[in-house]
């Protein structure tokens, strides 16, 4: 290991030594006695006089003392000559820009001596805000899976052998056949240029290609309008929304703006708010933040679009569509109708006669200018589907002699991933740029692995107004090569330099003298972007052929009106957390709970209560209660996977999640993308293989005009009798009418009281504890006297709570989405263990902050006695969720409680109150009794059960067990060791951190300055961080609201976190969405 | 010489006279070890060392090696802990308040159930220690000057005051028990023959000389440990209790806890004194000693406390519902019709159903029944401490963080191999110490001795 190395923490670990061994494997390193050291005999051999006598021992005394402590001494060895911008312990930021094919979004790279450490959004600069997936993309970079050189099979190779071949194979005297360039959507414009030249020397063709098509969107433009582009939809414009099937919140389109677009439209107290109303099959992250939620089968996707439409352009015809569906569409419709042109209809659906609809529907709205812009054409999104399936047929005979693969992975995510297997061996030489042996990479002859984005140079456009510039932050850590470089290289171009080619797209002069002397290009890499002044017709457009605008809407009702349904329809779906699946072996996303179905680890089948009761399935996940496996199958297809209910599964539909199922065949893929067992090893399959992460779901896509549409009309469930044990994170699934933890209300509900002060409002009335004391003045005493909480106080107010600082949290129930942003951000900031799944389904995560999904019951205390049920009985029912609930997503962290119950309990004060009214947790004086967890009524503290860093158990799950991947730990925050306990601190690391920066600039600290890695990862700003004591701060003012309270506020704990009740746009109170 | 109304059954059976007393109990520690003790104390001890093996594993590798997880911190652990010292309160309460009471029935029991109470508390103290993330630093739950500013302890944290309570308890039992043992000691001393023993037994009596001063002092001393272990009684259990009546989580906060929680261990201590010495008085032919009217007294003491234990269930569930408080009263009606609701049915069944049955005279002075149901009490009060632990916190205020327990082989094992330590250090008890009080029983022999009391009859 240490030969391939090209890093280690110190001399002795570069060489191996004796010492750093035996080290190495220690959990508590041993002590060193100063008996021992001055005993030592060497020590007699020196001649040194009376000074150096003294110095020495002065010196090893020290030493000695050093080594007999716990601490190991880490020999580091500082710069000689320091590098300008890198100090130790100063964190420098980078912009850049992440895209894989499905994310795009600028971010800042954090970096820390030299590696980069954190991403977050590009606040400044950028637009929009990334979301889970591209948080913890870091650890990519890190994945000791990664090649680390050219690849030729199995074997390494050398870069002159591999260009040689593929100059060979695409040169002028290569074989006769298709050559064939086939990529992911190209964003970038320098790449684009490349690949034409690259075209035009060798005569390869490009296709591109994405696991997730947008192509029926595009193909319905072009025919509409003449236009082959998907438009930029823009939610920040939209008064009413309606989504058929598009998570546009979560993994439709361009989340990254969408999200905190749709969101800038959800707030109360701006008097107005937006209607969103989603028609989905399977809960989405979109249908749970839904004012009106409605359950329908992919089948009448279509002709919910249909109805819609008759409804705008007054034919109104139901269209087959039952009763409650077709009552739902008018009501769609009649808040479209209101909104006008500001209203705005979406579908995620890829088949294009439904888009057909749509756009038809939007015409008839007028949002065609206003919420749909053709003028803002998406670049992405442009996967060739006809060309990728007739490049399957030439492959698999033999007609294709070279395919270069770049930047997608169809051996495992095309619907016929099979047929591409098998062509790519009769392909005359293939050759892939992908940073891991994947599914496709492992089956091509060469690999000539590209750069990590981290370590890239690049230029990316998403929109035509700006380019976005990948600057690495970090040097290569492998023998890797830039993806364009490869390309450049294998057309004999004679300077093969990526970076150069680059800046030669937005300036031909470029020469390398101009390297830093620019101050135009430096000051656009400093910002990450440049505008493009006038970006014309977007560049994929030209040569592009423009339908001629023959509408097919004809064509497409008659389509969408003949679909047929069968005993049980598919929905094939994106988790928010896993997207496509290309982060498969990312642990930190696996382990993230999926928002809806909070299980983590595993794919698996969602299904609705009533079907899995007749096919007498388990309803209850549990440690020791596994879910019973299902088969469906659909066609030729079958897949085996465990029943999860999920409520708001349409009946007679099912749903898969995309994204899993990666390293079927035992590529190595990366260190936690397997399944371990109870001990921490793999997991294996009969043929000896490592298991999957769940299963691929992908070859379920049913085919519509040439177009893969990701759900099937017609599939059979049948129950197999396995069970199969799944992790999840929460196990109850309602709030069970306790309503001083979820608060929420209908918009005209709080319109009718927008004005009430703090605490009046009947959707937010203060908690008040009766007294016999007649508090009210009526003259009697009676229930309605009482005092708030905080009243009853046994403790004195701590001394400093009006003085100084006083952090705190604002946290929006109306704009929380549930999209775990927040989640990844706090575990990569912290360092929080990775447990792996055995862990977790024994309900032991080391999640700082969760998300809490919360279902709606239909069943309360109320109704039960008035059904005559019991209390008991009334209980019971209300731990079921209703059959399509109403879902509040509620992020728990430590409250950071001014009178905390864990505080008084520690028995030896390890966990304590600041005076800036943080709950500090000391890790070193931590004596693990666990009270502190117990008494915390939030449950929001964690302990650590193992020695997560070290224990064999989770040396494939932890990143902090691989050498490589824990360079990813944030130096600011202790590694916990085992048997103490930890929880959210405010990352105190950075309360710290800015407060120093104030001191030193001498200024107070501003609002805003100072801010958690969860508010800061936030798409919507649901999460606030400030200094309640500031009275201008942010938090302040939005914890003084009428919407803010606390919750559990009756237990008296005095928490510093509010939460804002959450508004529905809906007009009366029920439970199902 | 203090009489006794003839109408009392005598407490010592068998027309013994005090050599025939002393022969009684302190020949098992002289001659060979019975076979039947030998195989006792091997399967105990075999037991012990699987207890000890797993609590190896357990401090190598990590509490996770238990079934606890994020919402369940304690389980078997702290029930285990409160077990074992709710059992140790029978012998201080024997040893000392029915000194004070002047309860001459006592003497035939109390040096055996002193010697269960002190293996008991050091069973206890085994679970505090081994239940932490870190025991390595355990020893700063002590408030030691120390180099860190002098950091002290939480002196709000019930822990600590457990670790002060428990401490003291077994400090205070530990002094008293020896004390009571020194002219025993002496006894035996005297008596024995074979060298070595002979040695220890003198360096364990501690130079008692048998003179009037020694026994006037042993007598004073011996009421003063009595004045000072009687508090204990009900301190040490009212502290133990405070680990859950001072948290804010409902089904612990309750005022009910310290006064219900001594009343249970009085409860379980009496019913694992019945267990010993019930097979004690057996094994070492002792039956004139240890007697109906003893089982019956102790039986007594059992219903009392079981029935206060009971009015204390009852009390919880009315209060439940009578506070008004949801989370309260939901605490309840998920113990006992939620998942964990079957321990809750077996612990009203063993606590309030089984210690009723001894109203019935014959009940009460059947030893064979006694047997069993003082197992099926201790049973039951290991399954209150349970419900009590689990059920309140598996499921509290934010049902997100619901969740649900299981024991893993580890939990067991420990628990199971504290059994065996136990019956370990027991029996070693048995056979090297003399388990009835001599010294005392002599005091009692002339006023309720059989032969004597049917001597004073014919006056």
């Amino acid at each position: 290991m240490a030969q391939n190395k090209r890093y280690w923490s110190g001399l002795d670990e570069l060489h191996e030594t004796e010492s750093f061994q035996a080290i190495r494997e220690q959990e508590f390193p041993a002590a060193q006695t100063v008996d021992e050291f001055l005993s030592d005999e060497r020590m007699d051999a020196t001649h040194t006089g009376r000074r150096d006598f003294l110095k020495f021992m002065g010196f090893s005394l020290t030493a000695a003392t050093l080594a007999a402590c716990e601490t190991p001494v880490i020999k580091s060895i500082p710069y000689t000559i320091k590098p300008e911008d890198v100090t130790p312990g100063v964190a420098n930021h980078y912009a850049s820009t992440f895209y894989n094919g499905q994310d795009y979004g600028q971010v800042l790279v954090k970096t820390r001596e030299g590696r980069p450490i954190f991403i977050k959004s590009n606040g400044t600069t950028g637009r929009g805000k990334v979301g889970a997936r591209v948080n913890a993309a870091v650890l990519g970079l890190y994945d000791s899976a990664r090649l680390q050189g050219p690849m030729k099979g199995k074997e390494a190779a050398a870069w002159e052998e591999l260009d040689a071949a593929v100059q060979g194979a695409f040169g002028p005297s290569a074989t006769a056949g298709r050559k064939v360039l086939l990529t992911n959507t190209i964003a970038s414009p320098s790449l684009r240029r490349a690949i034409a030249a690259f075209g035009a020397a060798t005569g390869a063709e490009h296709i591109q290609w994405d696991a997730v098509s947008y192509a029926g969107l595009r193909s319905a433009h072009r025919s509409e309008f003449g236009v082959d582009a998907v438009p930029r939809f823009d939610f920040a414009a939209a008064k009413a929304v309606v989504s058929i099937g598009a998570d546009f919140l979560g993994t439709w389109g361009d989340t990254v703006r969408q999200a905190p677009d749709w969101a800038s439209n959800r707030k109360p107290e701006a008097g107005e708010m937006s209607y969103l109303h989603a028609f989905e099959s399977v809960m989405g992250l979109t249908g749970s933040n839904a004012d009106v939620r409605t359950m329908i089968k992919p089948s009448e996707a279509g002709k919910v679009a249909l109805a819609l439409l008759s409804v705008l352009n007054g034919k109104g015809a139901a269209s087959g569509l039952d009763d409650a569906t077709w009552t739902a569409v008018q009501q769609a419709a009649g808040r479209l109708k209101a909104a006008g042109t500001q209203g705005l209809v979406v579908a995620g659906s890829n088949d294009a006669h439904i888009q057909v609809i749509v756009c038809a529907i939007n015409r008839a709205l007028g949002a065609y200018g206003v919420t749909v812009r053709l003028d803002q054409p998406w670049h992405l999104g442009r996967s060739q589907e006809e060309a990728m399936t007739q490049l399957i047929q030439d492959m698999n005979a033999g007609k294709v002699s070279a395919l270069i693969v770049h930047g997608t992975n169809p051996a495992y995510s095309h619907p016929q991933s099979a047929a591409f297997a098998l062509g790519l061996a009769k392909v005359g030489l293939s050759v892939s740029t992908a940073g891991w042996s994947d599914e496709t990479a492992s089956r091509c002859a060469w690999t000539a692995p590209d750069h990590h984005w981290l370590e890239s140079w690049g230029d990316l456009q998403a929109y035509g107004d700006r380019v976005d510039w990948v600057q690495p932050t970090i040097s290569p850590l492998f023998n890797t090569r830039a993806a364009g470089s490869s390309l450049l290289r294998w057309m004999a171009s004679p300077d093969s330099d990526w970076y150069t080619f680059v800046r030669q797209t937005w300036n031909p002069a470029y020469t390398a003298a101009a390297m830093y002397t620019d101050p135009a290009w430096n000051s656009a890499l400093h910002d990450g972007f440049m505008t493009v002044s006038d970006p014309g017709q977007a560049p994929f457009m030209d040569g592009a052929s423009p339908g001629q605008g023959v509408s097919r809407l004809d064509a497409a009702i008659q389509a969408v009106s003949s679909a047929k349904s069968g005993a049980f329809e598919l929905e094939l779906y994106q988790k928010t957390t896993i997207g496509q699946g290309d982060q498969a072996a990312n642990p930190m996303l696996q382990e993230t709970p999926d928002p809806l179905t909070k299980v983590t680890w595993d794919n698996y089948v969602t299904m609705s209560r009533s079907d899995m009761e007749s096919l007498g399935l388990n309803l209850y996940i549990g440690q020791e209660k596994p879910a019973s496996v299902v088969q469906i199958q659909a066609g030729e297809v079958t897949l085996e996977l465990p029943a999860f209910l999920l409520p708001g599964q349409k009946p007679g539909t099912v749903g898969i999640a995309l994204g899993y199922g990666r390293g079927a065949a035992g590529e190595s893929i990366g260190r936690a993308a397997f399944q371990t067992a109870e001990d921490g090893s793999y997991l294996q399959d009969a043929a000896g293989l490592p298991v999957p992460i769940g299963k691929n779901a992908f070859p379920f896509a049913q085919w519509v005009d040439g177009l893969p549409v990701f759900s099937q009309y017609d599939v059979k469930v049948t129950a197999t009798g396995a069970t199969y044990p799944l992790a999840t994170t929460q196990i109850q699934n309602t709030y069970m009418g306790r309503e001083s933890i979820v608060r929420e209300t209908t918009w005209d509900a709080y319109f009718q009281e927008k004005g009430a002060k703090k605490g009046e409002a009947s959707w937010n009335k203060l908690i008040t504890l009766a007294v016999h004391e007649d508090v009210n003045g009526d003259g009697v005493i009676n229930a309605q006297d009482g005092k708030p909480t905080a009243a009853f106080d046994l403790w004195h107010e701590h001394p400093v709570e009006n003085v100084g600082h006083r952090w705190g949290m604002t946290i929006d129930l109306t704009t929380c989405t549930g999209c775990s942003a927040c989640v990844t951000a706090c575990h990569i900031e912290n360092n929080v263990p990775v447990v792996g799944k055995d862990e977790v389904r024994r309900h032991r995560d080391m999640h700082w902050m969760r998300i809490d999904r919360f279902f709606a019951s239909d069943y309360s205390l109320e109704r039960g006695e008035a059904e005559g049920v019991g209390k008991i009985g009334a209980y019971r029912r209300m731990e079921d969720p209703a059959e399509n609930p109403q879902t509040v997503h509620m992020p728990m962290m430590c409250q950071h409680c001014n009178h905390a119950p864990c505080e008084t309990v520690c028995p030896v004060a390890a966990t304590t109150h600041s005076n800036e009214g943080l709950n500090q947790m000391t890790y070193n004086r931590c004596i693990g009794t666990r009270y502190c967890a117990n008494n915390c009524p939030y449950k929001v503290r964690r302990f650590n059960w193992f020695n997560y860093p070290g224990y064999k158990k989770f040396a494939h799950a932890n990143p902090a067990q691989d050498a490589l991947t824990r360079m990813v730990l944030n130096p600011d925050v202790t590694v916990r060791s085992r048997g103490v306990m930890e929880k959210c601190s405010m990352c105190v690391q950075r309360i710290q951190a800015g407060k120093l920066e104030a001191k030193k600039a001498g200024t107070p600290v501003q609002d805003g300055s100072v801010v958690t890695a969860c508010a800061e990862a936030c798409p919507t700003h649901a999460i606030q961080f400030g200094d309640l004591n500031d009275a201008r701060s942010t938090v302040r003012t939005i914890s003084e609201t009428n919407r803010a309270y606390h919750a559990l506020e009756e237990i008296g704990v005095k928490p510093n976190i509010f939460y804002m009740t959450k508004v529905r746009n809906t007009t009366e109170e029920s439970t199902q969405a | 010489m203090q009489r006794e109304a003839a109408i009392r059954e005598p407490l010592i059976l068998g027309n013994k006279t005090y050599k025939d007393i002393t022969d009684d109990v302190v020949g098992p520690n002289e001659g060979p070890a019975p076979m039947g003790w030998k195989i006792m104390i091997t399967i105990a001890a075999l037991i012990a060392v699987y207890g000890v093996g797993s609590i190896l594993y357990l401090l190598g590798t990590g509490i996770g090696v238990w079934g606890l997880n994020k919402t369940v911190g304690w389980s078997w652990d702290i029930t285990n802990f409160v077990w074992w010292v709710g059992i140790g309160h029978a012998g201080t309460l024997i040893s000392a308040v029915l000194l004070l009471f002047r309860q001459k029935w006592r003497m035939a029991i109390n040096r055996s159930a002193e010697a269960m109470t002190i293996f008991a508390v050091i069973m206890a103290a085994i679970f505090p220690g081994i239940h932490m993330g870190r025991i390595w630093v355990s020893y700063w739950v002590l408030p030691l000057p120390n180099q860190f500013g002098s950091l002290w302890v939480n002196f709000n944290s019930p822990l600590l005051w457990d670790v002060f309570a428990i401490s003291t308890y077994f400090s205070v039992s530990l002094v008293f028990w020896y004390i009571g043992l020194i002219p025993d000691f002496a006894t035996i001393r005297d008596r024995m023959k074979k060298p070595l023993a002979k040695k220890i037994y003198g360096i364990l009596s501690f130079g008692w000389s048998g003179r009037a001063k020694h026994w006037t002092r042993f007598e004073e001393v011996s009421l003063v440990l009595a004045g000072i272990a009687t508090p204990l009684v009900f301190s040490v259990h009212s502290i133990v209790s405070m680990d859950f009546a001072t948290s804010v989580i409902p089904g612990w906060h309750t005022t009910i806890f310290p006064p219900y929680f001594v009343s249970g261990a009085v409860f379980s201590g009496f019913a694992m004194v019945q267990t010993l010495l019930l097979i004690m008085r057996k094994g070492m032919k002792l039956e004139n000693y240890i007697h109906v009217k003893h089982v019956e007294y102790m039986n007594i003491v059992i219903i009392v406390t079981g029935s206060i234990v009971g009015v204390a269930y009852l009390t919880e569930l009315f209060i439940s519902w009578y506070s008004g408080v949801e989370y309260e009263s939901y605490a309840f009606i998920n113990r006992f019709s939620g998942p964990y609701s079957w321990s809750y049915w077996i612990m009203m069944t063993c606590n309030v159903i089984s210690p009723q049955l001894f109203w019935f005279k014959k009940i009460r002075r059947s030893l064979i029944a006694t047997f069993i149901l003082s197992i099926v009490v201790n049973i039951g009060m290991w399954f209150e401490r349970y419900v009590i632990i689990v059920t309140s916190i598996h499921r509290d205020y934010n049902p997100s963080s619901w969740g649900e327990f299981h024991p893993t082989s580890v939990d067991i094992g420990i628990f199971i191999g504290t059994l065996g330590i136990f019956f370990t250090l027991f029996l070693g008890f048995a056979r090297f110490f003399p388990v009835l009080a001599l010294n005392e029983l002599k005091t009692i022999l002339k006023s309720s001795g059989e032969n004597y009391k049917k001597s004073h009859e014919s006056h």
